[in-house]
Protein backbone atom coordinates (compact mmCIF):
# COMPACT_ATOMS: atom_id res chain seq x y z
CA UNK A 1 0.00 0.00 0.00
CA UNK A 2 1.06 3.98 -0.69
CA UNK A 3 -0.21 7.35 0.14
CA UNK A 4 -0.70 10.68 -0.64
CA UNK A 5 -2.13 12.96 1.53
CA UNK A 6 -3.04 16.52 0.00
CA UNK A 7 -4.57 19.31 2.14
CA UNK A 8 -6.88 22.06 1.28
CA UNK A 9 -8.01 24.35 4.27
CA UNK A 10 -9.41 21.81 6.95
CA UNK A 11 -10.15 18.84 4.44
CA UNK A 12 -7.15 16.30 4.69
CA UNK A 13 -7.48 14.01 1.37
CA UNK A 14 -5.78 10.64 1.57
CA UNK A 15 -5.08 9.02 -1.43
CA UNK A 16 -4.70 5.08 -1.03
CA UNK A 17 -3.38 3.14 -3.76
CA UNK A 18 -2.87 -0.42 -3.68
CA UNK A 19 -3.74 -3.83 -1.18
CA UNK A 20 -5.17 -3.34 2.20
CA UNK A 21 -5.10 -6.24 4.67
CA UNK A 22 -4.14 -6.95 8.19
CA UNK A 23 -0.29 -6.57 6.99
CA UNK A 24 -0.91 -2.69 6.33
CA UNK A 25 -3.84 -1.80 8.59
CA UNK A 26 -1.48 -0.53 11.17
CA UNK A 27 0.31 1.79 9.00
CA UNK A 28 -3.01 2.98 7.40
CA UNK A 29 -4.23 3.56 10.63
CA UNK A 30 -0.98 5.82 11.47
CA UNK A 31 -1.59 7.79 8.51
CA UNK A 32 -5.65 8.33 9.18
CA UNK A 33 -6.13 8.69 12.84
CA UNK A 34 -3.73 11.77 13.46
CA UNK A 35 -5.81 13.65 10.77
CA UNK A 36 -8.82 12.65 12.63
CA UNK A 37 -7.61 13.45 15.74
CA UNK A 38 -6.67 17.33 14.07
CA UNK A 39 -10.14 17.50 13.72
CA UNK A 40 -9.96 17.52 10.03
CA UNK A 41 -12.96 16.21 7.58
CA UNK A 42 -11.04 13.38 6.14
CA UNK A 43 -11.69 12.25 2.56
CA UNK A 44 -9.90 8.34 1.49
CA UNK A 45 -9.94 8.27 -1.77
CA UNK A 46 -9.69 4.73 -2.40
CA UNK A 47 -9.76 4.86 -6.40
CA UNK A 48 -6.99 2.95 -6.68
CA UNK A 49 -7.72 0.58 -3.87
CA UNK A 50 -7.53 -2.65 -5.64
CA UNK A 51 -8.50 -5.39 -3.08
CA UNK A 52 -9.93 -4.35 1.33
CA UNK A 53 -10.25 -7.47 3.51
CA UNK A 54 -12.05 -7.51 6.66
CA UNK A 55 -9.00 -5.68 8.36
CA UNK A 56 -9.23 -2.70 5.90
CA UNK A 57 -12.89 -2.86 6.91
CA UNK A 58 -12.32 -2.24 10.08
CA UNK A 59 -10.03 0.49 10.09
CA UNK A 60 -12.80 2.32 7.91
CA UNK A 61 -15.38 1.65 10.56
CA UNK A 62 -12.68 2.84 13.43
CA UNK A 63 -12.21 6.04 11.23
CA UNK A 64 -15.54 6.47 10.93
CA UNK A 65 -16.22 6.14 14.84
CA UNK A 66 -13.48 8.41 15.92
CA UNK A 67 -14.48 10.91 13.81
CA UNK A 68 -17.72 11.24 14.62
CA UNK A 69 -17.01 11.22 18.55
CA UNK A 70 -14.99 14.14 17.24
CA UNK A 71 -17.21 15.88 15.81
CA UNK A 72 -15.54 15.45 12.34
CA UNK A 73 -16.02 13.41 9.38
CA UNK A 74 -14.57 10.69 7.03
CA UNK A 75 -16.27 10.40 3.38
CA UNK A 76 -15.41 7.62 1.37
CA UNK A 77 -14.78 9.17 -2.43
CA UNK A 78 -14.37 7.29 -5.89
CA UNK A 79 -14.76 3.84 -4.41
CA UNK A 80 -13.41 1.17 -6.45
CA UNK A 81 -15.52 -1.41 -7.61
CA UNK A 82 -14.19 -4.00 -5.65
CA UNK A 83 -13.93 -2.40 -2.42
CA UNK A 84 -17.90 -1.18 -2.84
CA UNK A 85 -18.66 -5.01 -2.86
CA UNK A 86 -16.34 -5.63 0.34
CA UNK A 87 -18.43 -2.22 2.00
CA UNK A 88 -22.02 -3.79 0.86
CA UNK A 89 -20.94 -7.37 1.92
CA UNK A 90 -20.72 -5.70 5.10
CA UNK A 91 -23.99 -4.10 5.16
CA UNK A 92 -21.95 -0.79 5.72
CA UNK A 93 -23.23 1.22 2.63
CA UNK A 94 -25.73 3.11 5.16
CA UNK A 95 -23.40 3.38 8.04
CA UNK A 96 -20.35 5.23 5.62
CA UNK A 97 -20.18 8.10 4.70
CA UNK A 98 -20.11 6.88 0.73
CA UNK A 99 -19.65 9.56 -1.71
CA UNK B 1 -22.69 -22.21 -14.70
CA UNK B 2 -19.78 -23.81 -17.42
CA UNK B 3 -16.74 -24.41 -15.02
CA UNK B 4 -13.92 -25.39 -18.02
CA UNK B 5 -11.61 -27.48 -15.81
CA UNK B 6 -12.97 -30.18 -14.61
CA UNK B 7 -10.46 -31.36 -11.72
CA UNK B 8 -7.96 -29.61 -10.45
CA UNK B 9 -5.81 -29.71 -6.93
CA UNK B 10 -3.11 -27.68 -6.21
CA UNK B 11 -1.65 -26.88 -2.34
CA UNK B 12 1.01 -24.07 -1.34
CA UNK B 13 2.54 -23.60 2.14
CA UNK B 14 2.90 -20.25 3.61
CA UNK B 15 4.65 -19.22 7.00
CA UNK B 16 2.24 -18.07 8.91
CA UNK B 17 2.63 -14.20 9.07
CA UNK B 18 0.49 -11.49 8.07
CA UNK B 19 3.29 -10.89 5.79
CA UNK B 20 2.58 -13.97 3.81
CA UNK B 21 -1.40 -12.68 2.70
CA UNK B 22 -0.35 -10.93 -0.30
CA UNK B 23 1.33 -14.44 -1.16
CA UNK B 24 -1.99 -16.66 -0.40
CA UNK B 25 -4.02 -13.99 -2.29
CA UNK B 26 -1.28 -14.64 -5.64
CA UNK B 27 -1.44 -18.50 -5.19
CA UNK B 28 -5.72 -18.01 -5.42
CA UNK B 29 -5.96 -16.10 -7.96
CA UNK B 30 -3.02 -18.38 -10.33
CA UNK B 31 -5.21 -21.45 -9.07
CA UNK B 32 -8.30 -19.51 -10.35
CA UNK B 33 -6.76 -17.69 -13.88
CA UNK B 34 -7.52 -21.55 -14.38
CA UNK B 35 -10.99 -21.97 -13.94
CA UNK B 36 -13.37 -20.63 -16.21
CA UNK B 37 -15.67 -18.73 -13.24
CA UNK B 38 -16.55 -15.18 -13.98
CA UNK B 39 -14.07 -12.42 -12.35
CA UNK B 40 -16.67 -11.14 -9.73
CA UNK B 41 -16.96 -15.04 -8.16
CA UNK B 42 -12.37 -15.42 -8.53
CA UNK B 43 -12.54 -12.25 -6.53
CA UNK B 44 -14.73 -13.24 -3.29
CA UNK B 45 -13.21 -16.93 -3.35
CA UNK B 46 -9.69 -15.26 -2.91
CA UNK B 47 -11.32 -12.88 0.08
CA UNK B 48 -12.63 -15.79 1.53
CA UNK B 49 -9.07 -17.76 1.31
CA UNK B 50 -7.37 -14.80 2.51
CA UNK B 51 -9.91 -14.09 5.07
CA UNK B 52 -9.61 -17.76 6.47
CA UNK B 53 -5.80 -17.63 6.00
CA UNK B 54 -5.50 -14.33 8.24
CA UNK B 55 -7.53 -16.34 10.92
CA UNK B 56 -5.16 -18.48 11.42
CA UNK B 57 -2.63 -15.55 11.92
CA UNK B 58 -4.87 -13.76 14.03
CA UNK B 59 -6.49 -16.71 16.28
CA UNK B 60 -4.99 -19.65 15.87
CA UNK B 61 -1.22 -18.00 16.45
CA UNK B 62 -2.53 -15.10 18.22
CA UNK B 63 -0.60 -12.77 16.01
CA UNK B 64 3.10 -14.38 17.68
CA UNK B 65 6.00 -14.68 14.99
CA UNK B 66 6.50 -18.35 13.97
CA UNK B 67 8.19 -19.92 11.52
CA UNK B 68 5.18 -22.49 11.45
CA UNK B 69 3.61 -22.87 7.86
CA UNK B 70 0.16 -23.39 7.00
CA UNK B 71 -0.70 -25.22 3.66
CA UNK B 72 -3.88 -24.48 1.91
CA UNK B 73 -4.80 -26.96 -0.63
CA UNK B 74 -7.93 -26.43 -3.36
CA UNK B 75 -9.62 -28.55 -5.37
CA UNK B 76 -11.72 -28.66 -8.12
CA UNK B 77 -13.85 -31.87 -9.41
CA UNK B 78 -16.69 -31.75 -11.26
CA UNK B 79 -17.38 -27.76 -9.99
CA UNK B 80 -17.21 -28.59 -6.94
CA UNK B 81 -14.71 -26.46 -5.20
CA UNK B 82 -12.82 -27.41 -1.43
CA UNK B 83 -10.58 -25.66 0.01
CA UNK B 84 -8.30 -26.92 2.99
CA UNK B 85 -6.34 -25.29 5.23
CA UNK B 86 -3.89 -26.81 7.79
CA UNK B 87 -2.25 -25.62 10.40
CA UNK B 88 -0.22 -26.37 13.64
CA UNK B 89 -1.76 -23.40 15.80
CA UNK B 90 -4.17 -23.58 18.71
CA UNK B 91 -6.78 -25.77 18.84
CA UNK B 92 -9.78 -23.73 17.08
CA UNK B 93 -13.10 -24.57 18.50
CA UNK B 94 -16.24 -24.55 16.41
CA UNK B 95 -18.34 -23.15 18.85
CA UNK B 96 -16.35 -20.53 19.46
CA UNK B 97 -15.60 -19.69 15.97
CA UNK B 98 -18.59 -17.00 15.25
CA UNK B 99 -18.66 -13.68 13.84
CA UNK B 100 -20.11 -10.65 15.28
CA UNK B 101 -23.85 -9.41 14.86
CA UNK B 102 -23.86 -7.75 11.51
CA UNK B 103 -26.20 -4.91 12.81
CA UNK B 104 -22.99 -4.65 15.89
CA UNK B 105 -21.37 -2.01 14.31
CA UNK B 106 -17.19 -2.15 15.35
CA UNK B 107 -14.25 -2.85 13.84
CA UNK B 108 -13.40 -6.52 13.65
CA UNK B 109 -15.38 -10.10 13.60
CA UNK B 110 -16.26 -9.90 9.50
CA UNK B 111 -13.62 -12.16 8.26
CA UNK B 112 -15.69 -14.70 9.70
CA UNK B 113 -19.14 -13.34 8.32
CA UNK B 114 -17.26 -12.76 4.53
CA UNK B 115 -16.64 -16.37 4.68
CA UNK B 116 -19.99 -17.72 5.46
CA UNK B 117 -21.46 -14.96 2.87
CA UNK B 118 -19.42 -16.51 -0.11
CA UNK B 119 -18.88 -19.97 0.64
CA UNK B 120 -21.78 -22.80 1.06
CA UNK B 121 -20.23 -24.35 3.88
CA UNK B 122 -18.01 -24.14 6.89
CA UNK B 123 -16.32 -26.98 8.32
CA UNK B 124 -13.45 -27.53 11.09
CA UNK B 125 -11.89 -30.84 11.45
CA UNK B 126 -9.49 -32.22 13.56
CA UNK B 127 -6.29 -32.08 11.67
CA UNK B 128 -4.19 -35.23 11.59
CA UNK B 129 -1.04 -35.25 12.70
CA UNK B 130 1.45 -32.92 12.21
CA UNK B 131 -1.64 -30.43 11.83
CA UNK B 132 -3.54 -29.26 14.41
CA UNK B 133 -6.28 -27.67 12.67
CA UNK B 134 -7.97 -28.71 9.45
CA UNK B 135 -10.36 -26.28 8.53
CA UNK B 136 -12.74 -26.83 4.78
CA UNK B 137 -14.62 -24.42 2.77
CA UNK B 138 -16.70 -25.55 -0.05
CA UNK B 139 -18.68 -24.46 -2.42
CA UNK B 140 -20.31 -26.04 -5.44
CA UNK B 141 -19.57 -24.03 -8.91
CA UNK B 142 -22.30 -25.57 -11.30
CA UNK B 143 -25.03 -23.79 -8.96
Amino acid sequence: MSYKVTEEGNISTVHLDGEIDMDVTEKAKEIIMPLIEAKKEVHLNLKEVQYMDSSGISVLIESHQKATELGTKVILKEISKSVLKVIMMAKLEQILNLD
Amino acid sequence: MNVAIKSITEQRDFVVSSSSLKQVRSFSREVFEKVNIDQDLKDELVLAIAEAAQNIVKHAYQGEDTEDKMEIKISLEKGHLEIGFFDKGRPVEEKNVRHRKIDDIKPGGLGTFFIQQIMDAVVFKEGEKPWINHLVLTKNLNS
